[in-house]
């Protein structure tokens, strides 16, 4: 199975005690990042290209004068959602619903900030389209079959009849419209279902 | 102004009708007239002009544009009056289209993709790639079966009816192994396409290089009739013939 891996930061502001400040809000709540840190765009913008990030949090102030919101630069390399910017208050228009400002008290920082980080996986339909298309016990022989795995050893696998096997994969390939084994397994890699690692043949 | 078409669109083309009007009631064709050598440029000339100009076969080219044109058009007593070498150079040149122009093509969309995706994206246009490759792969084997089992046999029938004689060798052929034995259906090619189309279509994360994708969609909706025309040529025009010309081997063998 997957290893756990730390997930990655990057905090971008200017001031020394901000991105501390973050840094020990993040351990206060429970996650221990490898973190990033970055004090003007340029940087920022060099790191995000080196490196995968999961989370970009920045303040404000690193961008020149008002634009606080031309973040779009970024959007390549880390998902929108994925996105989380101090502001001073909420005027001008800002597209990150990942906002925090100088009014907020402790309490909604926090909730900001597990709201963020701790999304689960399922809410994010867009990236995920399979989870509304199939049902749990689909997802599993889905798997199976993107691994190459036979009827015969499926239905051994999953304690179920051939002819059960047989109606999830029509089922399957009906909802999906994808009909080969190959087109699956790449359905089934896309979403996360299976890894690389997974294949057998 | 625009002209307008009042005849049936699926009315089979004729050697009068207007080589212009070819293109119009059906874009499709271009590359298949591109295919048997024919430049734009032809005026108001028909088609058994343009056809004489380029020393082609008439019959055998309107055979060729009614079957990409109407799915449901089916060659009758045409059948005779062309020889298989025409079919099999118009399919080698068909397949050389394919395999030169474009696969490459679609190869270079999705290079291009890959260049300008996010890295998020990048491992899903990698997986889109390998499952192209390995669709290149099996049409690659597909053509060369064709190019090396079919069209050698169907090129000795043709000689065997020539020259009156066939070997022992093409008789146990005819019998054993004729025509219909041949994996002539596309069957599985055009099911991974269509798996290819959907993947993009319906599954790949939104991507920030839309239109190269939207340009890579187009042409694989391109590919995909056009293969499946070329199938329909296989099977409505060329089998059908290759079985009449077994069928009058073996009687002049005398053997039957």
């Amino acid at each position: 199975m997957e290893e756990i891996k730390k997930i990655q930061v990057v905090i971008a502001a200017r001031q020394f005690l901000y991105r501390l400040g973050i840094k020990t809000f993040l351990s206060v709540i429970g996650v221990e990042p490898e973190s990033f840190e970055v004090t003007n765009l340029d940087e920022l913008k060099s790191v995000v290209k080196r490196i995968k990030c999961d989370f970009i949090i920045v303040t404000e102030d690193i961008f020149p004068d008002s634009q606080s919101c031309c973040m779009d630069y970024f959007e390549k390399y880390c998902p929108k959602n994925k996105i989380m910017i101090l502001r001073s208050n909420a005027t001008g228009e800002c597209q990150y619903k990942n906002a925090i400002f100088n009014m907020d008290n402790q309490k909604s920082v926090l909730e900001k900030f597990q709201a963020f980080l701790f999304e689960p996986e399922t809410e994010n339909n867009e990236n995920d389209p399979g989870m509304s298309l199939l049902s749990d016990r689909e997802i599993e022989v889905l798997k199976v079959v993107a691994l190459g795995y036979s009827n015969k050893e499926i239905a051994n696998k999953l304690f179920i009849s051939i002819n059960t096997v047989i109606t999830h994969r029509k089922n399957i390939t009906e909802k999906l419209e994808i009909k080969t084994i190959a087109g699956l397994t790449v359905y089934a890699m896309m979403n996360n279902f299976i890894s690389p690692d997974d294949v057998r043949r | 102004m625009m002209k307008i078409y009042t005849m049936n669109k699926n009315l089979p083309f004729t050697a009068n009708t207007k080589m212009a009007d070819v293109i119009h009631r059906n874009y499709i064709l271009i590359p298949v007239i591109n295919r048997f050598g024919i430049k734009f440029g032809f005026g108001n000339k028909t088609v058994i002009e343009v056809c004489d100009e380029y020393n082609l076969n008439v019959s055998f080219f309107l055979e060729i544009i009614n079957s990409y044109h109407n799915p449901n058009y089916f060659p009758k007593e045409e059948l005779q009056n062309y020889t298989s070498y025409l079919i099999i150079q118009y399919l080698r040149n068909a397949h050389s289209y394919y395999c030169e122009v474009k696969v490459p093509e679609i190869q270079d969309y999705i290079d291009k993709i890959s260049k300008l995706t996010s890295e998020n994206n990048l491992r899903n246009i990698q997986l889109i790639n390998n499952f192209f490759k390995e669709y290149r792969l099996e049409l690659k084997k597909h053509l060369d079966n064709e190019e090396d089992e079919v069209f050698p046999y169907i090129i000795s029938l043709e000689e065997a009816f020539a020259t009156k004689y066939c070997s022992d060798i093409l008789y146990d052929q005819i019998v054993n192994e004729s025509i219909e034995k041949y994996e002539i259906n596309h069957d599985s090619l055009e099911i991974k396409l269509g798996d290819l189309k959907n993947l993009l279509i319906k599954f790949l994360p939104p991507e920030f290089s839309n239109e190269t994708c939207q340009q890579l969609l187009a042409e694989l909706f391109r590919l995909e009739s056009d293969l499946e025309n070329h199938t329909r040529i296989e099977e409505k025009v060329l089998v059908p013939k290759v079985k009449l010309l077994e069928q009058k081997v073996l009687e002049a063998s005398g053997r039957n």
